[in-house]
């Protein structure tokens, strides 16, 4: 591991390169000195040292909890308080910093180097802890769908953005716990389905219409590891398009069958006419009734080429339910948008 | 003489008919759609009128029913010449109001047969009426008589293709044929009613 960076920040000289010479002798490195708060931040504005030792009291129009409260906002680095006496009401303001880390003056060699240590341990911890958590946002927010999690006592664990925006949120209230998930409004229709979930733990899933939108709505009782409660993951999935589609298919579809109906009533009628007149010429028994007989024949052709289209149609239309039911029609299906995903093979 | 009238929008047909018709000593008027039907109708007075089903702009239904409510036409009896078989929908809402429905193609003798029978049936039976006039206080009986009667002869047919297992669509008689046979009896005919099983 290569050696930590500490910049010291302390208006005593003397006091300044003691503790200089301190920590080179334990294996760091010093990023820089300044004698106060708005030389440090100049300074590290270019440097960027892991650690910053901050004495309390400095000269200047900024002390040090000052400084490290900008510090915290700015640059995110451990702050570590120098004091050589404990003033509450300087150490209460201190708090508010979330210090890494205080060492009281004078210092102990040994006691500096394991608050160095912890502060550099706790720094990396808790960026690994946000690390964690900008991953699983970036997995939640990739999945329009949008989706909460749940403690037993419905309260909210974490929710994504697209559920953030459900509650009216714009976005950023990836944890907050602090939200009341208010059984009502929009989401009037989970009520039994938790409290259904809670008992059983068999996952519920229904579809609601809201609006113009259609949502298939899914929730999964998770059992926590030993002790921990179970939560519920809820997800609403829009499945708007895929009910637009289902309803246009079922018209288009209807509409078509009906027209093919009505085309085999009046096609039935009709072939039926030049029969009759054929039958009749073959009663009449006479050969000069001939090329009547073969126009007649003539009429019937067409109307079965009217029916042979019908039966094409058709064919249109079943091979569109077959594949929006997911069978497999026995050809290999054109590409249309929306229809044939998901095969159950 | 006897007169026919022929109503179908398809020229073919009213020729073969009318041919076959003539060739039996009929003379025959022809009409290709409801306006012209309706219009021979105020100036001549059929035996028989043949009529076909899909037609523009009148169906043959919307016929009949003109047909029937013009006084000069309304006890006219009719046959519906088709090649669209009657659903029992068309039969229970129109059978009341036809003596037969023939699906074509018919041959010359079929046709003629049904002519034959058809002009006969009706002439006995307004000769049976005018006899049992007296005997009947209410004239609505007779003429829900003659309605019954053709009914129950009408969906016995389509009752016979019907028994076929490719159709699964029933035609309910029951009722109308018990009915038939009350007010056959509250009339008073000497004669008991002919089961329409016995008929050809």
């Amino acid at each position: 591991m290569p050696q930590a960076s500490v910049f010291i920040v302390e208006d005593e000289l003397i006091e300044a390169q003691d503790i200089s010479q301190t920590l080179i002798d334990q294996g760091y490195s010093v990023a820089g000195i300044a004698r106060t708060g708005e030389l440090a931040l100049e300074a590290l504005i270019k440097k960027h040292p892991n650690l910053v030792l901050m004495d309390m009291h400095l000269a200047g129009t900024m002390d040090g909890v000052d400084t490290a409260e900008r510090i915290r906002a700015l640059y995110k680095i451990p702050v570590i308080f120098l004091t050589a006496y404990s003033d509450e009401t300087l150490l209460e303001r201190a708090k508010i910093t979330e210090p890494y880390g205080y060492v009281l003056k004078p210092f102990d060699e040994r006691e500096l180097h394991s608050a160095i240590e912890m502060a550099l341990y706790k720094h990396r911890t808790e960026e690994q802890a946000q690390e964690n958590e900008r991953t699983i946002r970036i997995l939640a927010n990739a999945i329009p769908d949008a989706i909460m999690l749940l403690d037993h006592n419905m309260r909210i664990i974490a929710l994504n953005d697209a559920m953030a925006r459900r509650f009216g949120y714009n976005t950023n209230v990836f944890y907050d716990l602090s939200i009341p998930f208010d059984q009502k409004g929009l989401f009037a229709s989970l009520q039994s389905p938790i409290k259904e979930i809670l008992l059983s733990g068999r996952p519920v899933r229904f579809e609601e219409k809201n609006g113009d939108e259609w949502f298939e709505i899914s929730l999964i009782r998770i059992t926590g590891t030993e002790g921990q409660s179970p939560m519920i993951f809820i997800q609403y999935h829009d499945i708007t398009d895929h009910k637009r589609f289902e309803e246009q298919l079922k018209a288009g579809g209807i509409t078509q069958i009906e027209h093919n109906m009505e085309q085999f009533q009046i096609l039935n009628d009709q072939i039926r006419n030049p029969l009759q007149a054929i039958m009749g010429y073959v009663d009449l028994n006479c050969v000069h009734y001939r090329e009547r007989i073969i126009d007649q024949i003539g009429v019937i052709d067409t109307l079965v080429d009217r029916l042979d289209h019908g039966w094409v149609e058709s064919e249109k239309v079943r091979r569109v339910l077959l594949r929006h039911y997911h069978y497999d029609p026995d050809d290999v299906p054109d590409t249309e948008p929306g229809a044939g995903q998901g095969k159950l093979t | 003489m006897d007169t026919i009238l022929l109503v179908d929008d398809d020229p073919a047909i009213l020729e073969i008919f009318t041919v076959c018709l003539e060739m039996d000593g009929y003379k025959v008027l022809v009409a290709a759609d409801g306006s012209a039907c309706l219009n021979l109708l105020n100036t001549h007075n059929p035996d028989l009128i043949f009529l076909d089903l899909m037609m523009e702009p009148m169906d043959g239904w919307e016929i009949l029913i003109a047909i029937r409510k013009n006084a000069s036409s309304r006890y006219i009896p009719v046959v519906i010449l088709t090649g669209k078989p009657p659903v029992p929908e068309d039969i229970l809402q129109y059978g009341g109001l036809i003596e037969e429905y023939i699906v074509k193609p018919v041959s010359f003798p079929v046709f003629i047969e049904s002519v034959h029978r058809n002009i006969e049936h009706d002439r006995n039976l307004r000769r049976e009426i005018k006899q049992m006039k007296d005997n009947v206080q209410d004239p609505a009986l007779l003429a829900e008589y003659t309605h019954l009667l053709r009914f129950v002869r009408v969906a016995y047919k389509l009752k016979k293709r019907l028994m076929d297992p490719q159709w699964t669509d029933r035609i309910p008689i029951k009722n109308q044929e018990e009915r038939l046979q009350w007010v056959h009896k509250k009339i008073g005919f000497p004669y008991p009613l002919p089961g329409q099983d016995e008929e050809k």
